[in-house]
C-alpha cells in the first residue's frame, strides 16, 4: 500500500511542474461599431460613385496589430454575416462588374485603442446590389476577430 | 502475420552454453497424439520461444534445474500450459492441446504475444486486437483507439479521424497498414484515415519517439495496423459483422470469406457502411455568433458512405512465406453546410433538411488503393522480410464556387476543372522495406532498409499544395542484448536521406499587384528543390526482475521532413480565413525524447506510470501573425511557418484493481503539458493540446458461458486554457458510455453481440481537438451502437475429423 502512495505522490509532483509561471495573451481584439459615428453598419446604404468614410472602433488588452477590410458582393446570397439580424436581399442575380475592394492597414505603434478612419471611393459603373462589408482586425499575438456586416449599395 | 512472428520467434531462440546446463525437450500433440508442428513453446521463466518442427518436437537448452512453466500457443487451438521441475538432464514432457475451431475468430488471437510484445520493447507499446475494436467500435478506426490512454483523435464528423498520440498528430505520427506506411493526406485535419477498422487484425501503438524503425514522421509515435490472420490450415471460414448506430442512422456490414489448404491459402473481405446526418444535443449552434438552427438537432449534410473490398492470398510455408494484400477503401461524406471549413455559409435549409441520408456540397471523396506484398524467408540464424507497396490516393473536396478575393464572379468552364471541384490531390506512392532479424548470441540484429516515392498532383480552383515528388531512403541497424534473464539492452541508429521537389504553381486568375490596378497571374509557388540527411538514435532498457515489478526506459532522437506544404504553401486557406506562407528555408524538424515506464502488479493490481519528456530544438508551427496580406492573401491573415523550440511532457497512470472474481475497477489518466520556449509564440502551448483527463471504469465479466460482460466507463476532462491562435479555450465535460456483450450460440455457431451507449447522458460538449471545435459545434449526442459477429468455420478433410471431434469429459 505504501507503495502505492509513493506512485501518486511521484505523480502529483510530476503534475505540478505543470504550473505555467508567465502568463500569456489569449484575449482576441475586438471590434466596436455601436457608437454613433460608426459607419458602414448592418444594413447601410452606399452610393455608387461617391466617398464613404469607414469608421470603427479597434481595442485590445495588450497591443493591436493590423486591419483589412474587404467588400465583396453577395448576390448569390451566401453568408459571411455575424450580425443576427437580416437585412432583407434583392433576388439572386449573376454579377457583372461587382464592387471589390480588399486593403490591409497596419495599425502603429501597437496601441490599446485605435479608430480606423478610411476613405473608400465606389465607382459608378459596378452592380449596384447586396455586399458584405468584411472587417478583421488581429493584435499583436495573433489573435483575429472578424466581423461581417451586410450593406447595400445603390 | 502470426505464423511470420511465430517463424520469426522461433529463430531467435538462445544459444548459450552455460558450463553446467541441462536440456527439457519436449513434443506438442492434439487429443489424439498427432504431432503439431509450428506451435510456438515459451519458457516463462526465460522468455526463450521456440516453433516445434514437424515431429511436434522443441528443445530448450542451457537450464538451471528447478521449476519451469511452458506456454503453448497454435492458431486454431486452445492455448496449453504445463509445469515442470526440471531435475535431469534431457528431460521429456508431452503437453496435448485441445482443438479450438468453434471460436475460431477469437482463439486466433489467444497467445501471449502481446505481453511479450510490450515486455521486450523499450518504447511505450499499447496492443489492441479484434476483441477491443469491436467492444468500443467507433466510427472509424481512430475513433475506437481512442479510449486508449494517451491516444487522441482530431475529429470531423462521424466517420472520420487523424491520430493524435501525446497530442502530436498530422505528419508527426506515422500509421503502418501491412508493413507500408499509409499515406494520405495526413497534413489536413478535415481528412480522416483511409483504413477498414472491420479488416484490422490487431493495431499496435508506440508512443513515443520511434523514428529509428519507422524513419521521417514517427516524432510522435506509430500505428502499427496488422492484417487479419489467415485462415487455419484445411479450413474455410467465413464471417459477418453487423452494425447500426442510433444516432446517425448509420449500418453497415463487413463480410469474410476464405480458405486455406496446408500451405496456400486465399481470403476476402467487403465493408459496407452508410450513415446519415449526426445530432447533437442542441437546437442552435453558433458560427461566429451566427445562429443556425437544427433541423431536428441534426448537423446539415454531415452523412456519408464507405466501402471497403480487400482480397489476400498467399503460401505460408515453413522456411519461405509470402502474402499479397490488394485493398481499396472509398468514403465519401458531407461537410456541415453552414459552415465550409469555418466559413459561414447561407445555405438552403429546406434542400438539406429534406433528407438526413443525402451527402450533397459541400463534401469530400477519397479512394485508396493499395497493394502490398509481404515476403519471409528464414536462412539459418537469419529470417528476411521484405514489403513491396503501390498505393494510390486520390482525394477530391466539392464545394460551390464562391469569388473570394480577386477570383471572377462567374467561374469559367474553360479551365477544365469541373465547377464544384474545390481541390484535389492526386498521389502515387511506391515503398519498399527489408529487414533482416539476426539472433548471435545474446544479440538480436535487425538490419533494415526502406525507400519510398511519391508523386503528388493536384487540380481544383483553390490553392494550398503545390504539386511535388518526393523521394525518401533509410537504413538502420537495431540492436537487443540480453544482458540477463531480467535485462535487455536495446540501441539502435537510422540514417535517412529526403529529397522533395515542389512544382511551379500560378493562379488561375489576374490579382491586383499595385495600387494603381496592374493585375498579374500570381505565382504561388516556385519550382523548388530540397534535400534533407538525417542521423537518429535510440537507446533502451528493459529490466524484469522476478516478481511484480517491471521497468522499462528509453532515450531517443527522430526527425521528420518538412512536408511540401510547410515549404511551399502560399495561397489562401479559406476553411481558416487565413493565408498560408510556406517557409523555403525549413530544416528537418528534430525531436528528443524521454520515455520511462514503470509497472507494478501486487495481488490484485496493476499499476503502470509512463512519464515522458521530449524537447525540440526547431518545432515546424504555422504561426498566426497579427499582419494581413491584401495582394497575395486577399486580405487575409498571414499564417507563416516558423521554427521554434518547444518543450512538452507529461504522461499517462493506468491503475486496475481486482474487486472480486467478476469485478474489476479500472483508472486511465493522462495529462500532457507544451510550451514554445522561443519565437513569436513564446510561452503558448502548441496547438490542439489535449486538456488532462481521467477515465474510471468498472467491468462485471463473471467468467461464465457466453463470456457475458458489462462495462461503464465515466470520462472526466479538464477544462483547455492553454491555447494558441487561433483556437479557442473549451470548458471541461463529464460524458458517460457503457458498453455490454454477449455470445449466443445458434446452430451450434457462436454469435457475439456488443452493444454499446456512448454519451449516455446526452451531454453537450466541445471536443478540444476537434475540427468543428472553432465554430462551436458540439460533439455527437446519444449513440447506441449495436454490432454482431458470427464466425463460421468449416474444417475439411483429415483435420475436420480430427478437430470437430467433441473432447471427451
Amino acid at each position: 500500500m505504501k507503495r502505492i502512495v509513493n506512485v501518486f505522490v511521484l505523480l502529483s509532483v510530476l503534475l505540478s511542474c505543470s504550473k505555467d509561471s508567465e502568463t500569456t495573451d489569449t484575449e482576441y481584439p475586438e471590434i466596436d461599431m455601436a457608437y454613433a459615428e460608426a459607419f458602414p453598419v448592418q444594413c447601410s446604404t452606399i452610393r455608387r460613385g461617391e466617398t464613404f468614410v469607414f469608421r470603427a472602433l479597434f481595442s485590445d488588452n495588450v497591443a493591436l496589430g493590423s486591419f483589412s477590410l474587404d467588400v465583396h458582393h453577395n448576390f448569390d446570397h451566401h453568408t459571411h454575416s455575424t450580425e443576427v439580424n437580416d437585412c432583407g436581399l434583392d433576388p439572386v442575380k449573376t454579377p457583372e462588374t461587382p464592387f471589390v475592394y480588399i486593403r490591409s492597414f497596419d495599425i502603429p505603434g501597437g496601441p490599446q485603442t485605435y479608430e480606423a478612419r478610411m476613405e473608400i471611393a465606389v465607382p459608378a459603373d459596378v452592380d449596384p446590389g447586396d455586399y458584405h462589408f468584411m472587417i478583421r482586425v488581429t493584435d499583436r499575438e495573433g489573435w483575429q476577430t472578424m466581423k461581417g456586416l451586410s450593406i447595400k449599395i445603390q | 502475420m502470426k505464423i511470420t512472428i511465430g517463424m520469426l520467434t522461433g529463430l531467435l531462440y538462445f544459444n548459450i552454453a552455460y558450463g553446467q546446463s541441462y536440456r527439457l525437450s519436449g513434443r506438442i500433440t492434439d487429443g489424439t497424439d498427432n504431432p503439431i508442428a509450428g506451435a510456438r513453446v515459451t519458457l516463462r521463466e526465460t522468455g526463450a520461444q521456440q516453433v516445434t518442427d514437424r515431429q511436434g518436437s522443441f528443445t530448450f537448452t542451457g537450464l538451471r534445474p528447478g521449476v519451469y512453466h511452458i506456454d503453448v500457443a497454435k492458431m486454431g487451438y486452445e492455448h496449453g500450459q504445463e509445469t515442470v521441475a526440471l531435475a535431469q538432464d534431457n528431460q521429456g514432457v508431452t503437453i496435448p492441446l485441445k482443438g479450438a475451431m468453434h471460436v475460431l475468430d477469437e482463439v486466433l488471437v489467444i497467445d501471449n504475444h502481446v505481453a511479450r510484445r510490450k515486455q521486450e520493447e523499450s518504447l511505450n507499446v499499447e496492443v489492441v486486437g479484434r476483441d477491443f475494436i469491436h467492444r468500443n467500435l467507433g466510427g472509424s478506426l481512430m475513433q475506437t483507439l481512442e479510449r486508449l490512454p494517451g491516444i487522441q483523435t482530431i475529429g470531423i464528423g462521424a466517420g472520420q479521424s487523424k491520430p493524435l498520440i501525446r497530442g502530436l498528430g498530422f505528419n508527426r505520427v506515422v500509421t503502418v497498414d501491412k508493413g507500408i506506411k499509409h499515406e494520405g493526406q495526413q497534413w489536413g485535419a478535415d481528412h480522416g484515415l483511409e483504413l477498414d477498422q472491420f479488416a484490422a487484425g490487431e493495431v499496435e501503438i508506440v508512443k513515443g519517439a520511434a523514428s529509428f524503425v519507422y524513419g521521417s514522421d514517427a516524432i510522435g509515435g506509430a500505428i502499427d495496423v496488422k492484417p487479419e490472420s489467415p485462415p487455419a490450415p484445411h479450413t474455410a471460414i467465413a464471417s459477418v459483422d453487423l452494425v447500426g448506430r442510433s444516432n446517425n442512422g448509420g449500418y453497415g456490414t463487413s463480410v469474410r470469406l476464405g480458405g486455406r489448404g496446408s500451405r496456400w491459402f486465399a481470403d476476402g473481405r467487403a465493408t459496407y457502411l452508410r450513415y446519415g446526418d449526426y445530432r447533437v444535443p442542441t437546437d442552435t449552434v453558433y458560427v461566429y455568433d451566427y445562429g443556425v438552427a437544427l433541423h431536428r438537432q441534426r448537423l446539415r449534410n454531415t452523412a456519408g458512405r464507405e466501402t471497403n473490398l480487400h482480397v489476400n492470398a498467399g503460401y505460408l510455408g515453413e522456411r519461405f512465406n509470402t502474402i499479397l494484400y490488394v485493398s481499396n477503401t472509398f468514403h465519401e461524406a458531407g461537410f456541415f453546410a453552414n459552415a465550409h471549413g469555418l466559413e459561414p455559409r447561407r445555405v438552403d435549409a429546406g434542400m438539406h433538411d429534406r433528407s438526413a441520408r443525402d451527402i450533397l456540397m459541400p463534401r469530400q471523396q477519397v479512394n485508396h488503393f493499395k497493394a502490398i506484398s509481404r515476403n519471409a524467408l528464414h536462412w539459418g540464424a537469419h529470417h528476411l522480410q521484405a514489403e513491396f507497396g503501390f498505393q494510390h490516393n486520390f482525394r477530391q473536396e466539392y464545394s460551390q464556387y464562391v469569388n473570394h478575393g480577386y477570383m471572377p464572379p462567374i467561374f469559367p468552364n474553360t479551365l477544365g476543372i469541373p465547377q464544384g471541384l474545390e481541390r484535389e490531390f492526386d498521389k502515387l506512392v511506391y515503398s519498399l522495406n527489408v529487414r533482416d532479424y539476426w539472433k548471435a548470441g545474446r544479440h538480436e540484429l535487425t538490419f533494415g532498409l526502406g525507400s519510398e516515392y511519391q508523386d503528388n498532383t493536384i487540380r481544383g480552383w483553390t490553392f494550398l499544395v503545390p504539386a511535388f515528388g518526393q523521394l525518401t531512403a533509410g537504413a538502420f541497424v537495431y540492436d537487443k542484448y540480453r544482458l540477463s534473464d531480467q535485462a535487455l539492452l536495446h540501441a539502435a541508429v537510422r540514417y535517412d536521406h529526403g529529397s522533395l521537389r515542389m512544382s511551379e504553381y500560378r493562379d488561375w486568375f489576374p490579382s491586383a499587384v499595385d495600387d494603381h490596378g496592374s493585375q498579374e497571374y500570381l505565382l504561388r509557388a516556385a519550382n523548388l528543390h530540397r534535400r534533407f540527411n538525417s542521423l537518429v538514435w535510440s537507446v533502451g532498457l528493459n529490466y524484469h526482475p522476478v516478481g511484480t515489478f517491471s521497468l522499462k526506459a528509453n532515450v531517443g532522437k527522430s526527425f521528420r521532413m518538412p512536408i511540401a506544404k510547410e515549404l511551399s504553401a502560399n495561397g489562401v486557406n479559406y476553411h481558416y480565413f487565413s493565408y498560408e506562407q510556406g517557409n523555403p528555408a525549413l530544416s528537418a524538424e528534430q525531436s528528443y525524447q524521454a520515455d520511462l515506464s514503470v509497472e507494478w502488479s501486487p495481488a490484485g493490481w496493476r499499476i503502470q506510470v509512463s512519464p515522458f519528456y521530449n524537447y525540440f530544438p526547431n518545432y515546424i508551427y504555422l504561426n498566426p501573425t497579427s499582419s494581413f496580406d491584401h495582394y497575395y492573401g486577399a486580405g487575409n491573415q498571414v499564417f507563416r511557418y516558423e521554427e521554434s523550440r518547444v518543450m512538452r511532457y507529461g504522461g499517462e497512470l493506468q491503475v486496475s484493481r481486482r474487486i472480486s472474481r467478476s469485478l474489476t475497477a479500472e483508472v486511465l489518466a493522462e495529462y500532457l503539458f507544451s510550451k514554445q520556449l522561443s519565437g513569436a509564440k513564446r510561452g503558448f502551448s502548441l496547438p490542439f493540446a489535449p486538456p488532462p483527463s481521467l477515465l474510471v471504469n468498472l467491468s462485471w465479466a463473471p467468467g461464465r458461458a457466453g463470456n457475458p460482460f458489462m462495462s461503464v466507463d465515466y470520462r472526466l476532462v479538464a477544462r483547455q486554457d492553454r491555447i494558441v491562435p487561433p483556437e479557442k479555450k473549451t470548458d471541461g465535460y463529464g460524458v458517460a458510455a457503457i458498453q455490454a456483450g454477449y455470445t449466443v450460440s445458434v446452430a451450434h455457431h457462436p454469435v457475439h453481440l456488443n452493444l454499446q451507449v456512448q454519451n449516455l447522458l446526452d451531454t453537450k460538449y466541445m471536443n478540444h481537438t476537434s475540427f468543428y471545435r472553432l465554430i462551436e459545434l458540439p460533439e455527437m449526442g446519444r449513440n447506441v451502437v449495436l454490432s454482431v459477429r458470427i464466425p463460421v468455420a468449416v474444417a475439411r478433410g483429415e483435420a475436420a475429423k480430427q478437430v470437430t471431434k467433441k473432447p471427451k469429459q
